[in-house]
């Protein structure tokens, strides 16, 4: 029933003019908050056996029109059910973004970047549950985009290699996003999203996809502010802990 | 009486010249921005041609992807300046056109 109900919120979609800066979803745009705003959220999983709180601060810094570095700092807390609470700073992540291609007309542009992100092991390991992964991660990915009055279509994909024991996964989203107000600069803009998110390990093979609509406020030139729930609509051979549904509330701005 | 009115008209129109020297002449510059695809992209592109000389105002219509500046004649940036601009914000320069009356906007 959940699946039919996210699937009905694409329709209208089709129709009309799409426009934001996607939730879950990677975007080639590096300019403004688009794509060099300094961004926050906080996250709420519900999982069958834990719930979990994560609160990355995402820190982008432009060197060039085509060439973007960052870091992300996230905080991490689980709460497994029936036990006390294990929280802190989890593994952190540098990250570089080229653009590879774009092209650009009246209105519109379409627009491929190539990214690459290292997560760095900072997280706890010692502690039950353990907030750090202990490995660190690589991955390397495309994020395209072709964004216009009428459309607007996001699609961000990647691999995430992992040394030693642990699967490599192939993740991936989509995103279409929808302005509910007339465009006009400067904005103040509402936005309503649907995002899809998958994640593939090959061996053993898990896929899980959720589905995931937003909502995306606009007051002005330098801050969004935005909402997001994921809901799975696949978790194929995940045989425990599996996610009932996560919420998203954040945040992004620039300084100047 | 006629004379009076004849100075007094030589006065005011001599005040409403002296007026009008003191206001600079203005170049208008319509800028086409392909690329402009969405509005927080805007205003990296209105602060960036903020800082051409003499610019005190922006304006970007944002639907047709065009900015519309004015600036002093004897400020007047050249075309090459504007599209390095446009392009040091992440956009491709189009047409550009210089007028010395404002343009007519939508």
């Amino acid at each position: 029933m959940k699946n039919i109900f996210a699937l009905l919120l694409l329709l209208p979609v089709i129709y009309l003019r799409a426009q934001g800066p996607p939730i879950t979803t990677g975007t080639p745009v590096m300019l403004g908050l688009a794509g060099s705003g300094i961004r926050t959220f906080g996250k709420f999983i519900s999982k069958e056996n834990a719930n979990i709180y994560v609160h990355p601060f995402g820190i982008p810094y432009n060197i060039s029109p085509k060439f973007q570095v960052g870091g992300i700092v996230p905080f991490k807390w689980i709460t497994p059910k029936g036990s006390e609470t294990s929280g802190g700073l989890a593994d952190m992540v540098l990250f570089a973004k080229y653009q590879l291609y774009k092209r650009d007309g009246k209105a519109k542009t379409f627009r491929i970047l190539g990214q690459i992100k290292q997560g760095i092991p900072t997280g706890r390991t010692t502690s039950s549950p353990k907030i750090g992964s202990g490995h660190y991660q690589t991955y390397t990915g495309i994020i395209a985009g072709k964004i216009s009055s009428k459309l607007g279509l996001y699609a961000d994909m990647g691999y995430n290699f992992i040394p030693g024991p642990a699967a490599d996964h192939f993740i991936y989203n989509f995103s279409v996003s929808v302005p509910l107000l007339p465009h006009r600069y400067p904005q103040k803009q509402l936005n309503v999203l649907l995002e899809c998110n998958g994640n593939y390990i090959i061996s053993p093979e898990i896929h899980t996809i959720f589905i995931s609509p937003g909502l995306q406020l606009i007051p002005g030139r330098r801050i969004l502010f935005e909402t997001s729930v994921q809901i799975p609509v696949l978790q194929q051979n995940v045989l425990s802990n599996q996610t009932n549904y996560m919420i998203l509330l954040g945040t992004r701005f620039l300084f100047n | 009486m006629k004379w009076l009115i004849a100075i007094f008209i030589f006065h005011i129109s001599v005040a409403l010249q002296a007026q009008a020297r003191t206001e600079p002449e203005m170049v208008y510059i319509k800028i086409e921005v392909k690329g402009l695809a969405c509005p927080y992209c805007a205003y990296g592109m209105e602060k960036d041609l903020s800082k051409l000389a003499g610019v005190k105002h922006v304006d970007i219509q944002l639907k047709e992807g065009l900015a519309f500046i004015s600036v002093p004649t004897a400020q007047k940036p050249t075309r090459e300046q504007i599209e390095a601009v446009i392009v040091d914000g992440g956009f491709t320069p189009g047409e550009i056109v210089f007028r010395s009356t404002p343009f007519k906007r939508e």
